[in-house]
């Protein structure tokens, strides 16, 4: 299989010399073409310090990062480019933009990538309808549900066709019955597109779904 | 999305509003200083002005040596002593040497005492309004309506001359022709009325014959403050002034129009406008900083959007932009709306204030800049904002 992103002896720590944290310890790993990734460990594992990592939001301590077949250099890249156009995010808290439809939401993540309004609306409206939303375009996050609300960011991650959604804990602040079809929509995205899917959870139901799963303890993987 | 910055300004719009109108009062104010200080630089020069156009060739202005002349200290000369200055090559013969009498009073005008500046001079000589003012819309103390007072008796300075209790007055006394300014207890009749004719702080002027004005202002001795020497054509203002001030028996100041100007400017409005000056670029700091200071406590209360947007791909430069845009709209409005209300309140302010179109960009430049550069700084720091926010939301 085609690896998307590839970790190198990465490691993380926060802190200096003694007291120095370190919240992910010489991790190598790989996110392939279309699968569903999920990481699981227990709170303060170090999952989300490593999609931070994989997602190009974090600058790693020691080791590299390989993404798309180029090794990241952090001393001379535009990481904010990796994070529009190579990686998209799906947030515990749904993170929307509180003054934004649901439409400009998605919208917007296309906005920062410099694509034309036209064509992003266009693409917002398919993701949206994708997502199970297309009666809710014009609705503000306060007028959504926290299930509809997360959709609306699974769309906005998918915005610029990343090779990679990390989703941190999507199903967290939700109800079972909201979390049962959040976990549906992610394998169905998953199954219709290329994109691959690392998600962070403590949810066991995706257990069955991944396609591989990783555990994490004190920033290493088991 | 063009407009997403604007959307983000309508949900936090009460917020914005303050803003705009604390901008707004502030570039009023800034504006509304200026105004006076300019009301009052226009009111200073107008005298001075006015006699240099009506003396055409330029003028040179005696006064006691080291009072720095009549506007700015205390000057008494007796013009007998200074008829030497006719046989200056540089004097007009036609009109050689005008006494005036230029202090400040305090009159009765209809009924309450009040500041005024008596101006005496001879009718026919420099220093008022002369026939010329009543038909002449070019002539610099037009439009007089009425008549000039009467002059006295004599050409010359006698004590025995009865001085003509007759005045001109400004049509903002609200005086009627007929009625009377009492001034040191003697009654003078108002004859004549002058429109727009103020020293500094809208102090109005009163015309009257030196011999009234000696009388009411100066016991009645036989003195003026300045004599005003009408310069020969094709003789420099300057070089006559030099020369007086060389060649006078007796020991005199000699300064040139423009001179004078300068003097009256330095005394009456520079200096005592500095602390306004001051307070002037102080507000412009107070409007700088309360644009930096609610731009950055409301990028503050949207950190967790601001991690979200670098989240997912935002550059710095567009988050310095998404804010950058509502410093502008903000401050744009604000001075819209100032100069608005300044021009609005100079119209009912209980001096003069002028606000001009020139002042009125400037301020708008100044202000602009400022807000940007407080902005800027604000910008930057909710742009350093680290991405890991999102997802923690701490």
């Amino acid at each position: 299989m085609n690896s998307l992103i590839e970790s190198i002896n990465i490691t993380k720590k926060f802190g200096e010399s003694e007291s120095a944290v370190v919240a992910v310890d010489n991790v190598n790993m790989s996110i392939y073409e279309g699968e569903l990734l999920v990481i699981m460990g227990e709170s303060g594992s170090g999952k989300t310090t490593l999609t931070s990592l994989l997602g190009c939001i974090l600058r790693p301590t020691s080791g590299s990062l390989i993404i798309d077949g180029t090794e990241v250099d952090y001393d001379s890249e535009d990481l904010s480019m990796i994070r529009r156009e190579k990686v998209g995010f799906v947030f515990q808290l749904f993170n929307l933009i509180p003054y934004l439809t649901a439409l400009e939401n998605v919208i917007i993540a296309m906005d920062i990538a410099g694509i034309k309004e036209h064509e992003a609306e266009e693409r917002a409206k398919e993701l949206l309808t994708q997502v199970g939303l297309p009666d809710r375009m014009d609705h503000r996050p306060s007028q959504l549900s926290g299930g509809e609300q997360q959709r609306v960011s699974f769309a906005r991650a998918l915005a610029n066709n990343p090779l990679v959604v990390f989703a941190d804990e999507p199903t967290a602040n939700l109800d079972s019955r909201n979390s049962a079809s959040i976990m549906q929509l992610i394998e169905k995205l998953c199954n219709e597109r290329r994109t691959a899917f690392a998600v962070v959870t403590h949810d066991e139901r995706l257990r069955t779904d991944a396609d591989r799963i990783l555990e994490m303890q004190d920033g290493r993987i088991l | 999305m063009k407009y997403v910055f604007l959307k983000d300004m309508a949900y936090r719009r009460a917020r914005i509003v303050l803003t705009i109108i604390s901008v707004a009062c502030l570039v009023a104010l800034i504006l509304l200083m200026g105004g006076i200080m300019k009301g009052l630089r226009m009111q200073a020069r107008d005298y001075v002005e006015s006699v240099e156009q009506q003396a055409e060739t330029g003028t040179v202005w005696l006064s006691t040596e080291r009072s720095g002349s009549t506007f700015a200290g205390f000057s008494l000369l007796n013009s007998e002593h200074l008829e030497i200055l006719r046989s200056l090559e540089g004097v007009d013969k036609d009109i050689p040497l005008s006494p005036i009498i230029f202090a400040q009073a305090r009159p009765v005008i209809n009924g309450k005492e009040t500041k005024a500046v008596v101006v005496g001079y001879q009718k026919g000589k420099l220093g008022g309004p002369s026939e010329k003012d009543k038909t002449d819309p070019n002539a610099p103390f037009y439009p007089i309506i009425g008549r000039l007072f009467q002059s006295s008796q004599y050409e010359d300075y006698r004590p025995m001359d009865i001085p003509p209790g007759e005045v001109i007055v400004d049509e903002l006394t609200g005086l009627e022709i007929g009625q009377n300014v009492e001034l040191a207890g003697k009654p003078l009749r108002v004859v004549g009325k002058t429109r727009g004719k103020f020293f500094v702080f809208d102090t109005p002027l009163l015309f009257m014959d030196i011999r009234t004005a000696q009388e009411t202002v100066l016991s009645n001795v036989i003195y003026v403050n300045t004599v005003l020497v009408k310069v020969a054509e094709g003789y420099n203002p300057l070089q006559l002034a030099n020369e007086i001030k060389e060649r006078s028996t007796v020991r005199v100041d000699a300064h040139t129009g423009n001179q004078i100007v300068e003097i009256i400017l330095a005394n009456y409005v520079d200096e005592p406008m500095k602390g306004v000056q001051a307070l002037r670029i102080m507000l412009w700091i107070a409007t700088g900083l309360i644009v930096a200071m609610i731009t950055y406590v409301t990028t503050r209360e949207k950190i967790r959007e601001i991690g979200v947007l670098k989240a997912i791909g935002a550059s710095d430069k567009y988050v310095v932009s998404l804010i950058l845009k509502q410093v502008v709209i903000m401050t744009l409005a604000g001075i819209i709306l100032g100069i608005i209300l300044a021009y609005l309140a100079a119209g009912v302010f209980p001096i003069m204030v002028v606000v001009s179109t020139s002042e009125s960009l400037l301020v708008a430049v100044i202000t602009m800049a400022v807000c940007l550069y407080g902005g800027y700084i604000a910008a930057k720091r909710a742009a350093s904002v680290d991405p890991m926010i999102a997802f923690r939301g701490r």
